[in-house]
């Protein structure tokens, strides 16, 4: 039944997933391959949405994965099934923090699964990129755009939303003049 | 001195959510307004302890404050408020702006703005993922994880929970080899 299966499948986003909000995204990409509940460009909008709307990037990311499985029963099961594990977890460890803290299990887990979040996070990063750039006929402009954007991040951190509103208004220019 | 009610968490940490724009960069800040500065129990230490144990746990990050700070002020019920106070602002937002685009996503004006925006996300990610990087890959070793975890879900199509759970076993076999040593 779909209704339990998106419990589950966010439910273990909960477990697994390691380094913040879009430390989901690995899972959510693989939701979208593996069930067709939401396409690949959805997950794009799903992210652009995310980080322009109030609340955790994780929790808007999961409402609108849900909402676009099943409606807003399925935003509500995401968001639940998500926190859960969060919930659990940290009441239990609530009651023993320094002794977990200190723990070397934990401390090694710890210092594995950070960098392996951020590897998860960046083949999803290329994935996307192939979907957006490869599978169309590659369109120089776009590229220089982005590597426009890249440069500019490496100067400074910047707030997604100055990246998503330059980009709304270079995809308005760019249909508008150029096509 | 604000009294401990569930209500008072439950508003405290919608207020939160609220404010949580464009990712968690500014959730201490707001912790340490709303939270740290109006209950006596809780200091802005305690706060940023929190906040610290919160980024090495599964899950969001802005959740797992929430259930720390919940959780010491009314126990599992100040948790439950905290979390639902959290989660509340994105969820109305998320479903009324969802609704919203799935009707206008055909509208050729939306498209080309969603082409462009594709483009910022891209960006986007890379900063994250630069952001991770900086936290994360602290010496060789971390730097062939990301390689080896960056590389089994790209081109090994690996399931990324599997990905995990190998890392988990890593990581406990490295805490063995540690605590063996003197």
């Amino acid at each position: 039944m779909i209704l339990w299966e998106l419990f589950w499948n966010f439910f273990n986003i909960g477990v697994f997933s390691f380094g913040g909000g879009y430390a989901t995204l690995p899972f959510l990409y693989h939701i979208s391959e593996a069930y067709n509940w939401y396409s690949f460009d959805d997950l794009s909008n799903m992210i652009a949405i995310s980080s322009i709307t109030p609340g955790p990037i994780g929790i808007n990311m999961a409402t609108f994965a849900g909402f676009k499985t099943a409606g807003v029963l399925g935003s509500l099961i995401a968001t639940t099934s998500i926190v859960l594990p969060s919930l659990v977890f940290i009441v239990l460890i609530s009651k023993a923090l320094r002794k977990f803290r200190e723990n070397i299990y934990v401390k090694s887990i710890i210092y594995v699964l950070k960098p392996l979040g951020c590897g998860l996070l960046a083949a999803v990063g290329v994935n996307l990129f192939i979907n957006d750039f490869l599978s169309e006929s590659i369109n120089l402009y776009n590229i220089a755009f982005l590597t426009f954007l890249i440069i500019l991040s490496l100067r400074k951190k910047l707030n997604p939303l100055f990246y998503l509103l330059v980009s709304a208004i270079y995809g308005i220019l760019t249909t508008t003049f150029l096509t | 001195m604000t009294k401990i009610s569930l209500k008072d968490i439950y508003i405290r940490f919608f207020r939160i959510g609220t404010l949580l724009l464009g990712g968690g960069y500014v959730i201490l800040p707001l912790l340490q307004s709303e939270i740290a500065e109006k209950y006596d129990c809780i200091t802005d230490d305690d706060v940023c302890e929190y906040y610290a144990l919160s980024q090495s746990l599964p899950g969001v990050i802005a959740v797992n404050t929430a259930v720390f700070v919940g959780y010491r002020l009314a126990r599992t019920k100040g948790a439950l408020a905290a979390i639902s106070g959290m989660v509340t602002p994105a969820f109305l937002s998320i479903i009324l702006l969802a609704n919203l685009l799935t009707q206008i996503v055909h509208v050729p004006f939306v498209q080309s703005l969603f082409a462009g925006v594709g483009i910022g996300v891209l960006a986007l990610l890379f900063q994250a993922v630069g952001e991770m990087w900086k936290k994360s890959i602290t010496d060789k070793g971390a730097f062939l994880i990301f390689l080896a975890s960056f590389s089994a879900l790209l081109v090994f199509k690996v399931f990324p929970i599997y990905i995990v759970i190998s890392g988990i076993i890593l990581g406990i076999v490295l805490g063995y080899l540690k605590g063996r040593k003197p």
